[in-house]
């Protein structure tokens, strides 16, 4: 028999076995210290991890701000663009209806002008022979 | 009436060659119609009024029994309105013809379940001929369509549905919107017979211009009760117009306009007296297709009815 | 003899209408040098190349003004072409007052297409084809006529060969006539839509849609020049098809011919002959009058087979007709038929 603290007494096997659990007991709690510091070191890692991760949202959402106004600036040109693109067509079918009235008013007027000069030439003949008739001349 | 037809479309002109070539362009655009409401089978009359006939020449109505004798007698129905009426009427020397009055004579005369008031050189869509071939129509709904006008010069010997829809040949769209739907409204109004009785067809109290009369109708209807819709289809014309070409020359002086002054309160409406249209004009059979109204004071109504001028914002019913 | 009226019967012979009326238009006054050689020789081929393949057609040849001081072709076309049957033609002498009344141009010599609208108004064959007193129809051409299997509301054209002008000295076969040594430049293919170039020598049509575009431009009267292919584009504005028959005609050039002489006029283009070539004949087309062709002219008969189109003025369609000026439409899926040129 052992004896223990108190006066008491303990079997041998008893006391080995308490030994033993002592052992282990210390063995375990510093296997636990280990996976403690472990695991703080993995934690100082996952927070080293999450302030890089932290740090690269932070980027990205940067960017993706920065993206973000040069899609509105691109979305602007692009409707600036299809205004651009309108006026173009509008005024590509204003020419076109334009064109075809100048064409329309070239034809007639050069009618008019033919028909003007064909007026006179029949009116002056008109006119020579009522002079040639006046002055008594052959016609 | 068994064999009345589904609908009658009424125009009116006279043989004065108005426009240029005004007989052609109102045959080939009759030709037209006629082919495509038939081809879709819409049972249909066309009313004609001749109003103010000019003398020493054919009545058009004549001219136009000849060239389509395909109709037979109750496809096609004339009334010639003798001149006197027009001197009788008119409150505007420069009134040369009074379009709506006109009208009237022939919508009071109409035997469709629907009538379409409309113009000689119009030509109607597909969109039109779909819609009236369901024979669904609705009591008490005025239909309008917008109008596209095609460039004016075109080369107008065959017109089809290539030229009609080729976006290429038209110049501008006279779009409509509620809830009025006025904007060249003279050229495509539809509605029940019973609704056209009721309102009593065009103003014929206000008789010094005829522009605006057509969006004046409009107005009456929304002010009546009635619903106004854009019926889904459009018609076509071929350029914008005689006033759209002349109105610059009266923008100084817009009351020496042949149409009347543009100015006037056309948002201001009326009731029409019973004898609308000519009510009690005699009529005298010309041929199978035509019938003269001769003059009669009797179917003259007083030169001024003002208590017939009413605002539109009171609810007529039938008035 | 009453003027021609638009529902009266065009013929005037008791037989079958013929299946091509030909319609072509000249005078005995040496246009080009020659002018009445050659077309005696080229009549003389065609005939017998129509006849040899049993086409049934008529000759309707429209004599415009000819000169007071000379024979007229249609008392000596018979002698000269003795196999012609005067049963086949029909012969239209016009007053040469129409020429001065209806130019508006007074270089214009010749109303060239206001001749052959005259010639239209009249045929009675069931297709009707416009060319000229030169030009010799190839064999493709022919095999067409023959077949009868040509369609209403097709313009049909053919390409125009130039041959050099001794060819014409002798009377050409077709060996002449065929052999590419003897072609006078490069043949020109047609290309559509228009399928344009040398219009003039080759439009043919049925008489129906003919007589429905009312045939060529008789309300621009200030050239010649153009108004063939001014009809073209008014035959697409209408939704006809165009097409290329298949074959040549063959045209022997000439001194005073257009091609030969139209940088002549370079600067000076309203001095032509045949009229400004640079007016809008792409860009703009025309609605004739209802009296097109001159139909109410009064005509009496001179001999069987000819007649003498008097002059009146009722006939005489208005000096300006400005509503008849029109742009041609464009139709769904078809090429935008007006073409703006710049006069500059």
């Amino acid at each position: 028999m052992k004896q223990t603290g108190t006066f008491g007494f303990v079997r041998v096997a008893r006391y080995t076995e308490a030994v033993e659990y002592q052992k282990k007991a210390e063995s375990r709690a510093l296997r636990l210290e280990q996976q403690l510091e472990t695991s703080r070191e993995q934690s100082r890692g996952w927070k080293a991890k999450a302030d890089q991760a932290h740090e690269a949202l932070k980027q990205v959402q940067k960017t993706a701000a920065e993206t973000r106004q040069k899609l509105e600036r691109a979305e602007a040109r692009a409707a600036d663009l299809q205004v651009l693109q309108q006026r173009l067509a509008e005024s590509e079918r204003a020419l076109t209806v334009a064109r075809e009235q100048l064409m329309a008013i070239e034809v007639k007027l050069d009618i008019l002008e033919g028909a003007a000069n064909v007026l006179d030439a029949r009116t002056r003949t008109v006119l020579m022979r009522r002079t040639a008739t006046e002055r008594g001349a052959p016609v | 009436m068994n064999d009345a037809p589904y609908l009658t479309i009424v125009v009116t002109g006279r043989n004065d060659d108005f426009g240029g070539d005004f007989n052609g362009r109102f045959f080939r655009a009759l030709r037209f119609n006629h082919a495509q409401l038939a081809a879709a089978g819409v049972s249909h009359e066309f009313v004609f009024a001749e109003w103010r006939p000019i003398d020493g020449r054919h009545y058009l109505a004549t001219l136009l029994a000849r060239e389509f004798s395909d109709l037979g007698a109750s496809g096609l129905r004339s009334f010639v309105v003798d001149p006197l009426y027009h001197d009788a009427l008119s409150l505007n020397p420069r009134l040369a013809y009074q379009e709506f009055i006109a009208k009237n004579v022939g919508i009071r005369r109409a035997r469709g379940a629907f009538v379409l008031s409309t113009n000689t050189d119009i030509y109607f869509g597909r969109g039109i001929i779909s819609r009236l071939a369901e024979r669904a129509l609705e009591r008490g709904v005025l239909y309008r369509a917008a109008r596209h006008d095609l460039k004016a010069t075109i080369d107008t010997t065959r017109t089809d549905w290539d030229v009609l829809e080729d976006e290429r040949n038209c110049e501008i769209v006279n779009a409509i919107r509620p809830p009025y739907f006025t904007n060249a409204s003279g050229d495509f109004l539809l509605l029940d017979r019973e609704s056209c009785h009721e309102l009593r067809g065009f103003n014929e109290v206000y008789r010094s211009a005829k522009i605006h009369i057509d969006g004046n109708f409009c107005m009456k209807a929304y002010a009546c009760g009635l619903t106004l819709v854009d019926i889904g289809g459009v018609v076509y014309h071929v350029g914008r117009g005689t006033l759209h070409a002349q109105v610059g020359l009266y923008r100084g002086r817009p009351g020496e306009a042949p149409w009347g002054d543009i100015r006037w309160r056309s948002d201001v409406v009326y009731n029409n007296p019973p004898e609308w249209g000519l009510g009690l004009a005699p009529e005298l059979p010309l041929d199978a297709h035509t019938t003269f109204l001769p003059f009669e004071w009797n179917a003259v109504g007083p030169m001024v009815a003002l208590k017939r001028v009413v605002l539109p914002a009171v609810q007529q019913g039938m008035g | 003899m009453a003027p021609l009226s638009d529902r009266s019967s065009v013929t005037s012979h008791d037989r079958t209408p013929p299946t091509v009326s030909i319609v072509l238009t000249g005078r005995n006054d040496d246009y080009g040098v020659g002018f009445e050689a050659r077309f005696f020789r080229t009549l003389r081929f065609n005939h017998r190349e129509l006849t040899s393949r049993g086409i049934a057609y008529e000759l309707v040849f429209i004599e415009w003004a000819p000169p007071q001081d000379r024979p007229r072709l249609v008392d000596r076309v018979f002698d000269a072409v003795p196999d012609l049957d005067p049963g086949v033609c029909r012969w239209y002498v016009v007053d040469a007052q129409y020429q001065a009344a209806l130019s508006l141009n007074p270089r214009l010599v010749y109303l060239e297409f206001v001749a052959k609208n005259v010639g239209v108004r009249r045929a009675a064959g069931r297709f009707v084809l416009t060319s000229n007193c030169d030009v010799y129809f190839g064999r493709v051409v022919l095999d067409a006529l023959a077949r009868g299997s040509l369609m209403d509301g097709v313009v049909y054209r053919a390409a125009r060969y130039d041959l050099k002008a001794e060819i014409g000295d002798g009377n050409p076969g077709w060996p002449e006539i065929e052999d590419p040594a003897n072609l006078d430049g490069r043949p020109r293919s047609l290309r559509p839509p228009f399928m344009a170039g040398g219009t003039g020598d080759f439009v043919l049509l049925d008489r129906g849609t003919f007589h429905e575009m009312r045939g060529f431009n008789e309300v621009y009267r200030v050239a010649r020049i153009g108004i063939d292919r001014n009809f073209l584009v008014k035959a697409l504005s209408m939704g006809l098809t165009i097409e290329d028959i298949g074959g040549p005609v063959y045209h022997v050039n000439h001194a005073g011919s257009y091609r030969l002489t139209v940088h002549d006029y370079e600067g000076r283009e309203g001095e032509a002959p045949w009229g400004n070539r640079r007016w809008h004949s792409s860009g703009v087309v025309y609605n004739n009058a209802p009296a097109w062709g001159l139909s109410e002219a009064p005509q009496r008969q001179l001999a069987k087979g000819v007649w003498f189109l008097d002059f009146s003025w009722d006939a005489v369609p208005p000096l300006v007709d400005l509503r008849g000026v029109v742009l041609p439409v464009s139709r769904l899926g078809g090429p935008r038929p007006g073409r703006y040129v710049s006069r500059m």
